[in-house]
C-alpha cells in the first residue's frame, strides 16, 4: 500500500509576524531611550488594560527569559550565575533566572545591547507563584513605583456568592494601578483605547478559536512549532490593536486555504500528539526529529491559550467556552466599567487555572484533537509548569492516550535537560506504539 | 499531664482520643494562613498536617517536583496515618500545598473539603472585603457539613481561646531573652509544632502550668545566640544539633514559629473581619510578602530583638517562594555584617553535613563575641 505523501510548504504569513515581533522590540528600545516613555513589568491578565497609556511599553521576564534561552546557551548560563550567585534559588523559573541575571549585568544579549530596565512594576498575578513573586526583582534593583493585583481561585463551578466581592477586589486593584500611574508619572490614561481593545479582543477570540479548529483536520495545517512562533502575538508581545485583528484575520485565511488544499506541517502525518505547557524552548529541534516517525504535534494548552477556557462542543470539536456576559444594552461608559467587563468572572481564563477547576480541559482536548499521544515535560523548576502534570499523563492514559514524560530544570533552562536521553525516549516511546522512521 | 513532646511524638492518638472525647470532628489544613479560630468556634478540632519522616514508594504517582512536607503529608494520607480527619482545607499560598490537597482528595474524595482564598497580595484596599467575603461563605459551608450555626459566642470564645494561646506563647518565646535565657530552642520547636495539633483550650491549661516552670529555671549558660529562618519545619532536630554544638536557637521567622503568634485578633462586632485582618495583618510568608518587601526587616527586627549572633537558612528543597525570596534576605544579611549559612533541607536531616555547616558558622563568629571572652564583664 502506497503511503499518503501531502505536500507541505512555509506560511506566506511569517514575514508578517516577524515584522510585527521586530516592531514590538523596537518600540521597547525606543521606549528604553526616551524620557517621554515608560517601562513597565507585568500586567494583569486579561484584556490588556495598559493600552490607555501612550508610550507605556510592558516588558514581562517572558518573553525575555525564553528568547535567551533559545538564543545563546552561554549567555543565559551566564545571567543564571549572576542571578544565582546572589541568592535566587536554583527551583527558580529558568525565564526568570535569565532575565534577572541580565538585570545585573546590565545587559540583555551576548552583544552587549543595554537591557530595558522598567520603571513601575505590576508583578502579574497567576495561579502561578512564580508569576506572583516576579516583579520584586526589578523592585529590588531600584526603588521604582509598584502595585498589585490578585487572581483569585477557588474549586467547583462558578458560585456567584463569592463571585461578587472577588471580581470587585480585581477592578479595584487595576484601577489602582492606573490611577496612580496617572498621578505619579503624569500621564493621561486614554479611555478610548481601552474601549476599543474591549470591541476587538473578542473577534480575535473568534479567529484563534478557529485556527485550534482547524488544527483537528488531518493533515495538521501546522505543528506545533509553527504556532510556538505566533501564539505571543497581543499577549505576551503587545501589538496594536488593529494589527492584532488583521494580523489573525490573514492568519485564519492561509490555514483555512492550508485546510482547503491539504497542505501538512508534516507531509507523512501518520500520528499525532499533544502536550500541555511549553516546551524546552532552546530544544525545538525535537519536533523536526518526531517528523521521521511521520508525527506531528497538534498543540498544547498553552500554545492555544487565547482560545481558554476550552469547551468540548456537541459535535467534538474544540470551542470556547461562554463567559459571563455584560448585560445586554448596557453600554460601557467609564473606565470601571470598562474594567468591569473585563473582569467579569472572578477566577482566570488562563490554562493554568485548568489544573484547578476546569480537570476535565485536558482530556477534551485529546478528545477533540483525535490524538495518539501527549509528550507531558516534567519542569523541576518552575512550580506553576510542574503542578498536577502527573495527574494530567494519567487522565490521558485512562482514555487510552499514550503519555510520554521525560525531565529537565525549566523551558527556559537548559542545565538539566539531557538531550540525547529525550532522543532515545522517543525513539522508545514510538518503537512501543509499533512505529518506526519512516526512510 | 502528657507534655507536649510528648502530644507531638504521638499527636495521631491525640487527635483520635480528641474525636473519642469530644465527638468532634477533625478540620486538616495546610498552611498557617488558615484561620482556625472559625473552625474552632464550628466546635471542630483544626488541625495542623504536619510532615514526619517516612519512607515514602506512593507519592510519585501523582507528583513531581514538589516540596518534601507536601510529599509526606499525603503519603501519610496514604498510609493510613491520617485516618482519623474528616474534613480538609486548603488556604490560597504555596502551590505545592494546594497539589498536596488536591491528590489527597483525588485518592480520597469522600472527605468534606473547601479551598479558602486568602488574596496573594495583601496590601489591596479591598483585599479585606474580599477575605471577608470568603470567610462568610466558609462559615455558610462549615454550618452545612456540621449542622448547626456559628454563633457569634462561639467566634469570641474562639478568638479569645486563640489570643491567649498566642500571648503565651509569646511568652515562651521571652524566655529567650538575651538577659535571662531560661530555655532551649527545641523545647520551644517542640511545644510550638504540639501545640498546633491541639485544642488550644487544653494547650493554654499546659502552657499556663508549664511557663511558670520554665521561668522559675536557672538560666543557661551564655553561648552563642542563633536565629532560625526558612521554609517551615516539622520536628526540632536541628535545634538539637545546634544545641549539641553549644549554641541555641533563640528565635525564628518560620511560619510555624514566629509568624504564627506575634499578631492577635483585634475583637471588633464584625468578628470575621476581625479575624481577617488578623491574617492580613499577620507577618507575612516569603509567598505573600509578594510587593513591599517587608519581610527581611522583620527578620531583621526579630534578630535585634532576641540579640542573636547569627543567623541559620534552613530552605527546603524545591520551596520556591523561599527559592525567590533568598536573595532579598541575603542582602540584608550581608549589607548588615550579620553572619550567616544557608543550607537545604530534603526528606531528613544531613545531620554530619549540616553540624559541619553549622560549625562552621559558630567558629566563625566565636572570636568576634567578646562578651563570651569575659571582655564585657
Amino acid at each position: 500500500m502506497s503511503k499518503q505523501i501531502w505536500e507541505t510548504r512555509p506560511l506566506e504569513i511569517w514575514g508578517k509576524a516577524k515584522e510585527l515581533r521586530a516592531n514590538f522590540q523596537k518600540a521597547i528600545n525606543e521606549a528604553a531611550a526616551s524620557p517621554n516613555s515608560l517601562l513597565a513589568h507585568g500586567n494583569t491578565g486579561g484584556v490588556d488594560w495598559s493600552v490607555g497609556f501612550d508610550g507605556l511599553n510592558v516588558v514581562e521576564d517572558n518573553p525575555i527569559g525564553a528568547i535567551m534561552a533559545s538564543r545563546s546557551d552561554s549567555f543565559s548560563r551566564e545571567a543564571r550565575l549572576a542571578s544565582e550567585i546572589r541568592g535566587w534559588g536554583r527551583e527558580l523559573c529558568g525565564y526568570v533566572n535569565n532575565c534577572w541575571g541580565c538585570q545585573f549585568l546590565g545587559y540583555d544579549s551576548p552583544d552587549g545591547a543595554p537591557f530595558p530596565y522598567r520603571q513601575l512594576s505590576v508583578p502579574l498575578p497567576d495561579p502561578c507563584d512564580q508569576h506572583a513573586k516576579r516583579g520584586q526583582q526589578c523592585m529590588d534593583l531600584s526603588p521604582i513605583p509598584r502595585f498589585g493585583a490578585d487572581w483569585p481561585m477557588y474549586l467547583g463551578p462558578i458560585d456567584p456568592e463569592r463571585e461578587s466581592a472577588l471580581v470587585e477586589h480585581k477592578v479595584q486593584c487595576i484601577l489602582h494601578v492606573i490611577n496612580e500611574i496617572e498621578r505619579i508619572f503624569g500621564k493621561k490614561y486614554d479611555d478610548e483605547k481601552l474601549f476599543n481593545v474591549l470591541d476587538i479582543v473578542p473577534r480575535v477570540q473568534v479567529l484563534v478559536t478557529k485556527i485550534a479548529q482547524l488544527m483537528a483536520n488531518v493533515p495538521a495545517p501546522l505543528g506545533l512549532k509553527e504556532l510556538y512562533s505566533f501564539y505571543t502575538l497581543s499577549v505576551l508581545t503587545k501589538i496594536d490593536p488593529q494589527e492584532m485583528l488583521d494580523f489573525w484575520k490573514a492568519f485564519v485565511d492561509e490555514v483555512q486555504w492550508r485546510v482547503d488544499n491539504k497542505i501538512a506541517a508534516v507531509a507523512t502525518e501518520r500520528y499525532r500528539w499533544m502536550e500541555a505547557h511549553p516546551s524546552p524552548w532552546h530544544f525545538l529541534r525535537y519536533f523536526r526529529y518526531m517528523e521521521q516517525y511521520g508525527a506531528v504535534c497538534i498543540g498544547s494548552q498553552y500554545s492555544h491559550m487565547l482560545v481558554e477556557p476550552f469547551k468540548l462542543n456537541d459535535d467534538g470539536t474544540i470551542g470556547r467556552e461562554e463567559q459571563v456576559k455584560v448585560p445586554e444594552g448596557q453600554k460601557i461608559r467609564t473606565r470601571e466599567d470598562a474594567l468591569r467587563s473585563i473582569f467579569r468572572e472572578a477566577r482566570g481564563e488562563r490554562f493554568k487555572d485548568d489544573e484547578y477547576f476546569r480537570k476535565h480541559v485536558i482530556t477534551d482536548f485529546a478528545k477533540a484533537f483525535h490524538v495518539d499521544g501527549a509528550i507531558m515535560p516534567l519542569w523541576r523548576a518552575g512550580v506553576g509548569c510542574t503542578l498536577t502534570r502527573k495527574e494530567q499523563g494519567l487522565r490521558l492514559s485512562e482514555m487510552g492516550v499514550r503519555v510520554l514524560h521525560y525531565e529537565g530544570a525549566q523551558p527556559g533552562d537548559r542545565t538539566d535537560l539531557d538531550e540525547h536521553d529525550f532522543l532515545d525516549r522517543l525513539d522508545i516511546w514510538m518503537e512501543s506504539q509499533g512505529l518506526e522512521k519512516l526512510a | 499531664m502528657k507534655t507536649f513532646k510528648e502530644i507531638l511524638e504521638n499527636r495521631h492518638a491525640y487527635a483520635k482520643d480528641w474525636k473519642a472525647r469530644t465527638g468532634g470532628k477533625v478540620l486538616g489544613f495546610y498552611d498557617t494562613y488558615f484561620p482556625e479560630e472559625v473552625a474552632y468556634a464550628a466546635g471542630l478540632l483544626p488541625l495542623r498536617l504536619l510532615a514526619s519522616h517516612c519512607e515514602d514508594a506512593l507519592t510519585d504517582r501523582l507528583m513531581y517536583g514538589n516540596c518534601y512536607c507536601t510529599r509526606d503529608i499525603f503519603n501519610q494520607f496514604m498510609l493510613g496515618r491520617y485516618d482519623y480527619v474528616d474534613g480538609l482545607v486548603s488556604i490560597e499560598s504555596c502551590q505545592w500545598w494546594y497539589n498536596a490537597f488536591d491528590t489527597t482528595l483525588i485518592e480520597f474524595p469522600e472527605l468534606w473539603s473547601h479551598y479558602l482564598f486568602t488574596t496573594d497580595y495583601v496590601d489591596a484596599r479591598t483585599s479585606k472585603d474580599a477575605v471577608f467575603s470568603e470567610l462568610k461563605i466558609f462559615v455558610k459551608r462549615l454550618e452545612e457539613w456540621i449542622g448547626k450555626t456559628v454563633t457569634d459566642e462561639a467566634l469570641d470564645n474562639a478568638i479569645d481561646v486563640y489570643n491567649k494561646n498566642r500571648a503565651l506563647l509569646r511568652q515562651l518565646y521571652q524566655l529567650r531573652r538575651f538577659d535571662r535565657t531560661a530555655v532551649l530552642g527545641s523545647e520551644v520547636m517542640e511545644i510550638m509544632l504540639a501545640n498546633q495539633v491541639m485544642d488550644k483550650a487544653e494547650a493554654n491549661v499546659m502552657l499556663e502550668s508549664l511557663l511558670p516552670e520554665l521561668e522559675a529555671r536557672a538560666p543557661q549558660e551564655d553561648g552563642v545566640r542563633l536565629m532560625l529562618i526558612g521554609s517551615e519545619t516539622y520536628d526540632a532536630k536541628l535545634e538539637k544539633l545546634v544545641e549539641s554544638l553549644g549554641a541555641n536557637i533563640v528565635t525564628d521567622e518560620l511560619d510555624n514559629g514566629t509568624a504564627y503568634i506575634l499578631n492577635d485578633v483585634i475583637p471588633m462586632k464584625n468578628r470575621l473581619m476581625a479575624i481577617g485582618l488578623r491574617y492580613l495583618g499577620k507577618p507575612h510568608s516569603a509567598l505573600k510578602d509578594n510587593v513591599w518587601r517587608r519581610r527581611p526587616e522583620h527578620i531583621y527586627q526579630l534578630y535585634e530583638d532576641f540579640q542573636a549572633d547569627g543567623v541559620i537558612i534552613a530552605k527546603q528543597i524545591y520551596c520556591h517562594p523561599h527559592g525567590s525570596d533568598m536573595y532579598a534576605v541575603w542582602k540584608l544579611l550581608r549589607e548588615r555584617n550579620i553572619p550567616y549559612h544557608t543550607f537545604e533541607r530534603d526528606t531528613t536531616l544531613p545531620y554530619e553535613e549540616t553540624k559541619l555547616g553549622v560549625e562552621a558558622l559558630i567558629s566563625m563568629i566565636k572570636p568576634g563575641m567578646t562578651r563570651l571572652h569575659g571582655w564585657s564583664k
